[in-house]
C-alpha cells in the first residue's frame, strides 16, 4: 500500500531533507457534512457532521423528537430532500453506483417495530435477496446470517414454519438477519430493543458487538444503560442537531455540553 | 331492564333494514321462479328477432355479461395505474385532488353519465348505439368506485411492511408484486367482484348507449348494439298489459339477481381471507 502511495507521489527531488512515509489514510464508513432537511416548513435536521469508522459500534443518543430516526432514514435515502453531503466508504451517495435501490441493500436498516413479511422463517431471511439468488442461496448461508443475529439456536429446527410464530425479540433478530443476507457495508439499527424483554435485548447487543467487527454500526437508543454497553462512538442529538459526539467513556464521565449534561441527568434536554 | 328496552329499541330500528329487502327478494323469487324454464335460458334464439313473443333470455344474458366484463376490462388497469400512482409517485397535493375527484365522481348520477356516452360517443365519435359505446360508459362509472377500493386495499398494508421491503432495496415493482399484491388481492379482487355487480346492476346508461329491445342475438362487432337483462326487464315491464312480457320480466329479474348475488357472495368470501 506505501509502495502505491509513494508511487503515486514521488518525493520532491528539490528537497535534500529525507520525506516521511505517507500513511494511507483509511476512509471513513460514513461521512455526514453539513445534512439538513426540512420536511414542510419545519426543520427537522440541522448542518449535522460527523464521521464513523469503518468498523465498530456507534451510538446515536437524544431525546425524542432529536430526529435520530429521521437521520437513519436520510442515510438509507429513505428521506431524500435533504442537504448536504453523504458518503459511504467514500463514495457519494447521490452518485451511488446501481442507484438507491443498491444504496439500501448496502446499507441495512432495521426498524424499531420488527416488520416480517407473511412466509416462513428461511423466506423471510433471503427476503431481500434476487430471485435467483433466493433459488441458489444455501442453508449454511441461512444458518450463518441466524447465527451472526444469535437467533439460529432458537429457530434451527423451525425454519420452515411461518416467521410470524417467533416471539417479538426472535422477530426484530430475524430482521437482522434479514438485513445481514444481504451482505450490507453498514448497519443502521433505530431502537432496536425498545419494549423487549432482558434476555432478547442481551442476545441483540451480543449480536451488534460481532457485526461492529466488520461493519461499522449505528444504533439509535433512548437507554442511556445501553448506550453505556454498548460502548463505542457517541453521537448525541437535540432539536435536529447534533450537540456533541466522542468516546462513550469521555462523554459519560466528561461532558462537554451542558445539554449532553443535563441529558445524562434528567434524560430530556431543552436545548429547542 | 334499560339495556333490554335499549337492545329491543334497536332491533326495531333495525328490523325494517332487514325485512324491507328480504321482501322484495322473495317477491321477485315467487313472481319470477314459476316464469323460469329451460326453453328460457337455451332455447333458440331466432325467437328473439320475434319482437314481443320473445321466450329465450340468452341473448340478454349474454349481453348483460359482455358489457359487464367489458367495462371491468376497460376500468381495472386504469383504476391499478391510478392506485400506483397515487401510492408512489403522487404528491400529497395531487393524492388529495385524485381522491376529490373520485369522490366527486362515485356522486354523479348514471343517468348523467349516460347522456355524456350518448352526446359524445354516439353522435360526436359515431360510435352509434353498441357495445363497445356501453362498456366504456358503464367502466367510467365503476372507475371511481375501482380506484377508491383499491387506494383503501394499500392503505391498510402496514407501513413497516412497505418500509422495511424499500429498506431492503426492492424496486417499485418488487414492492408491487412481493408485498402488497400478496397482501392486497383478496380486497382487490372483492372490489372488482363489487364493480362488476355494480356494471351488472345499471340500466340507465347503457338505455340509450348500447341496448335495444329485440332484433339482436349476438352482436356482430363491438360496435353492434346488444340486449341486456336490466333493458329488457325495463322495455317489458312496460308492457304491462301482456301478461306474457310481465312473466318474462319477473323471470330475467330472478336471473339478474341470481347473477349479481352470486358476484356479491363471491366478494363477501374473499372479504373474509384474512389480510396478512
Amino acid at each position: 500500500m506505501n509502495t502505491q502511495k509513494k508511487a503515486a507521489s514521488p518525493p520532491d527531488m528539490r528537497s535534500t531533507v529525507p520525506q516521511p512515509a505517507i500513511k494511507p489514510e483509511r476512509e471513513p464508513g460514513l461521512k455526514v457534512s453539513g445534512l439538513s432537511l426540512e420536511l414542510g416548513d419545519a426543520p427537522i435536521l440541522r448542518d449535522i457532521s460527523f464521521s464513523l469508522p469503518d468498523r465498530g459500534i456507534s451510538i446515536l443518543i437524544g431525546p425524542s423528537g432529536a430526529g435520530k430516526s429521521t437521520l437513519l432514514r436520510c442515510l438509507n435515502l429513505l428521506h431524500q430532500s435533504w442537504q448536504g453531503d453523504l458518503r459511504i466508504m467514500g463514495q457519494d451517495v447521490r452518485a451511488w453506483t446501481g442507484g438507491e435501490d443498491a444504496l439500501r441493500r448496502t446499507v441495512g436498516l432495521i426498524a424499531q417495530k420488527p416488520a416480517l413479511f407473511p412466509c416462513s422463517i428461511a423466506q423471510n431471511v433471503v427476503f431481500g435477496l434476487g430471485k435467483k439468488a433466493r433459488k441458489q442461496v444455501s442453508g449454511e448461508r441461512i444458518e450463518q446470517v441466524l447465527r451472526q443475529a444469535a437467533l439460529w439456536d432458537e429457530v434451527k429446527g423451525r425454519l420452515s414454519e411461518a416467521a410470524s410464530t417467533l416471539s417479538v425479540g426472535q422477530q426484530q433478530r430475524l430482521c437482522i438477519a434479514r438485513a445481514l443476507a444481504l451482505e450490507p457495508a453498514m448497519l443502521l439499527l433505530d431502537e432496536p430493543t425498545a419494549s423487549l424483554d432482558p434476555r432478547s435485548k442481551q442476545c441483540i447487543e451480543t449480536s451488534l458487538r460481532q457485526m461492529a467487527e466488520q461493519m461499522p454500526v449505528l444504533c439509535v437508543t433512548h437507554d442511556i444503560e445501553q448506550a453505556k454497553r454498548l460502548g463505542g462512538q457517541i453521537i448525541f442529538m437535540c432539536d435536529g442537531r447534533l450537540i456533541e459526539s466522542g468516546d462513550s467513556d469521555d462523554f459519560f464521565t466528561r461532558p462537554e455540553r451542558i445539554e449532553s449534561r443535563e441529558f445524562l441527568r434528567w434524560s430530556v434536554c431543552d436545548c429547542g | 331492564m334499560n339495556e333490554r328496552r335499549a337492545k329491543t329499541f334497536v332491533i326495531i330500528l333495525a328490523l325494517p333494514a332487514l325485512l324491507l329487502p328480504a321482501a322484495c327478494l322473495l317477491y321477485i323469487l315467487f313472481k319470477g321462479v314459476p316464469a323460469l324454464d329451460w326453453a328460457m335460458l337455451f332455447g333458440s334464439s331466432e325467437a328473439a328477432d320475434a319482437f314481443g313473443s320473445v321466450t329465450t333470455l340468452w341473448p340478454q344474458i349474454a349481453g348483460s355479461l359482455l358489457l359487464m366484463l367489458g367495462a371491468c376490462l376497460l376500468a381495472a388497469p386504469v383504476a391499478l395505474g391510478g392506485t400506483l400512482f397515487y401510492a408512489l409517485t403522487a404528491s400529497a397535493r395531487q393524492r388529495q385532488g385524485l381522491l376529490g375527484m373520485m369522490h366527486l365522481l362515485v356522486g354523479i348520477p348514471p343517468i348523467v353519465y349516460g347522456l355524456c356516452g350518448l352526446i359524445v360517443l354516439v353522435h360526436l365519435l359515431h360510435w352509434g348505439i353498441s357495445l363497445l359505446t356501453g362498456m366504456v360508459i358503464l367502466a367510467v362509472i365503476i372507475l371511481p368506485m375501482l380506484l377508491l377500493n383499491s387506494v383503501n386495499a394499500i392503505a391498510r398494508i402496514p407501513s413497516e411492511k412497505t418500509e422495511a421491503a424499500r429498506a431492503l432495496g426492492l424496486s417499485h415493482g418488487q414492492l408491487i408484486r412481493r408485498v402488497w399484491l400478496p397482501a392486497a388481492w383478496p380486497a382487490l379482487i372483492t372490489g372488482l367482484l363489487l364493480g362488476m355487480a355494480r356494471a351488472l346492476s345499471e340500466t340507465a346508461p347503457i338505455l340509450f348507449t348500447a341496448t335495444v329491445f329485440s332484433g339482436v342475438a349476438w352482436p356482430d362487432s363491438l360496435f353492434s348494439p346488444v340486449t341486456s337483462l336490466q333493458t329488457h326487464i325495463f322495455y317489458l315491464a312496460q308492457e304491462g298489459a301482456n301478461a306474457q312480457s310481465v312473466d318474462i320480466a319477473w323471470a330475467s329479474a330472478v336471473i339478474l339477481v341470481a347473477l349479481v348475488t352470486a358476484l356479491s357472495f363471491s366478494a363477501s368470501a374473499l372479504r373474509k381471507v384474512r389480510m396478512h
